[in-house]
């Protein structure tokens, strides 16, 4: 079972903008996205939405598929910044590496 | 797939001790200069970041990663960092052919030429002239990132430097945009095209420019090296994918998984094909990995020099 922590989101301020919260899940940035994923970068931005940290530790790697080419950025509807946000979270996932 | 925390941990340690992300020294890997007889003076300082220079060695290194991906073998990476071989240090600065690194730094030259035709006061001091650290960046090496940063930023300022002019998206975005916000430095920065005012040209051609996400989409600079073909009678043919939505290279993959890159670079080499017009690339990184596939790319700058003999 998925583990939630409530205080992710907060945590997540840390290392990227806060604009997750902005994202309703559309599915652009996953349409427009180079990799031709089916669930790449959306479902990474749900996770940090609910605080599922666990479920990102677990598929970290899959972060670093991530060119940083913006596409996603720039054609998101809401603003949410998804490649930024999945910047930041390799940023995350690099201190909780370092830590362990 | 590599596992990235090998790739950042061996690259942020190449940086941390040598300044360099594959730790070759200085000296063997920024020769360019040698015999382009630049002083040092001049109203700005042409700063290459060495993104072109690294080139050459990273196409061996990444010829030799992806006969590697997914096999039992790529956990000898983690020990990259102690043995130098094909990732980093001097084997790979030996198994890297010459042949390649005169052929960027052709790229360079050019740069020169084409800064000097256009009447630009400019000079180059190649010890200040030292990598941004960018990659880091990319891979989410926050601190490593922020560390290196200070460190070049706080070199150029004691120098004195105001001005710089940039010839890679990578660089350029990094001086512009990065190091203001995580070091407080602000440099006037120019990538190259931007100052260039030649006119002319032999003949009108067609060529499918292809714009670098850093410079198309971070940016917004496309329209700027768009004029500089122009002005030499050199066209755009249309493409879908330019300037704000511009599709990547893969490049930026071939750290992590070369597979990737092939795959992605694939997608963007088939739009540029469709044009049937020859391809040009203003990014060291995408130049790499276009021509990894077997297309025959060619610089903006060799292109723009062309019109000059
Ligand atoms: S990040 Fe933006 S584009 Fe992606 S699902 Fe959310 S709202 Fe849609
Ligand atoms: S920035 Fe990353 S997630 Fe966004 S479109 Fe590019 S590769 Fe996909």
């Amino acid at each position: 079972m998925t583990r939630l922590s409530p205080d992710f989101v907060e945590e997540m301020k840390r290392y990227s903008h806060d604009t997750a919260l902005a994202c309703f899940n559309c599915g652009t940035c996953t349409a427009i996205c180079p990799l031709i994923d089916e669930h790449f970068p959306r479902r990474m931005i749900r996770y940090v939405q609910i605080g599922a940290k666990d479920r990102i530790l677990e598929n970290a790697p899959e972060l670093w598929k991530c060119l940083h080419c913006g596409l996603c950025t720039q054609t998101c509807p809401r603003e949410a910044n998804p490649g930024e946000i999945i910047l930041g979270l390799k940023r995350m996932v690099v201190a909780h590496w370092r830590k362990s | 797939m590599y596992h990235p925390r090998d790739i950042i941990e061996a690259i942020a340690a190449n940086l941390r001790t040598t300044r360099n992300p594959f730790g070759i020294p200085h000296f063997m890997v920024n020769r360019w200069w040698r015999k382009s007889g630049l002083t040092t003076g001049g109203d700005a300082l042409l700063f290459t970041g060495l993104m072109y220079q690294f080139i050459p060695y990273i196409e061996t290194s990444t010829a030799y990663l992806a006969k590697y991906e997914d096999s039992p073998l790529n956990a000898y990476l983690r020990y990259a960092r102690y043995v130098p071989g094909y990732f980093s240090g001097l084997g790979l600065a030996t198994i890297t052919p010459g042949r390649e690194k005169r052929k960027f730094d052709r790229i360079l030259q050019d740069i020169v030429k084409l800064l000097k035709a256009s009447g630009v006061d400019f000079g180059y001091r190649p010890e200040l002239d030292r990598y941004s650290g960018i990659l880091l960046y990319d891979l989410g090496d926050q601190e490593g990132f922020v560390r290196h940063a200070r460190w070049l930023a706080d070199r150029l300022r004691k120098a004195g430097v105001k001005k710089l002019i940039t010839v890679d998206p990578h660089t350029t975005y990094a001086l512009k945009e990065l190091f203001p916000e995580y070091t407080g430095a602000r440099f006037e920065v120019h990538p190259y095209f931007e100052l260039l005012r030649l006119k002319g040209g032999n003949g009108r051609r067609t060529v499918a420019l292809h714009d670098p996400c850093f410079y198309g989409r971070y940016l917004g600079l496309s329209d700027v090296p768009a004029r500089a073909l122009a002005d030499l009678g050199i066209d755009c043919a249309p493409l879908d994918r330019s300037g704000a939505y511009t599709h990547c290279c893969g490049g930026p993959a071939e750290s992590i998984s070369p597979s990737l890159a092939v795959e992605v670079g694939r997608r963007r080499l088939d739009q540029l094909e469709a044009t049937g017009a020859p391809i040009v690339a203003m990014c060291p990184i995408c130049l790499g990995n276009l021509r990894k596939l077997g297309a025959d790319v060619q610089d903006l700058s060799s292109v723009l020099a062309e019109t000059l003999q």
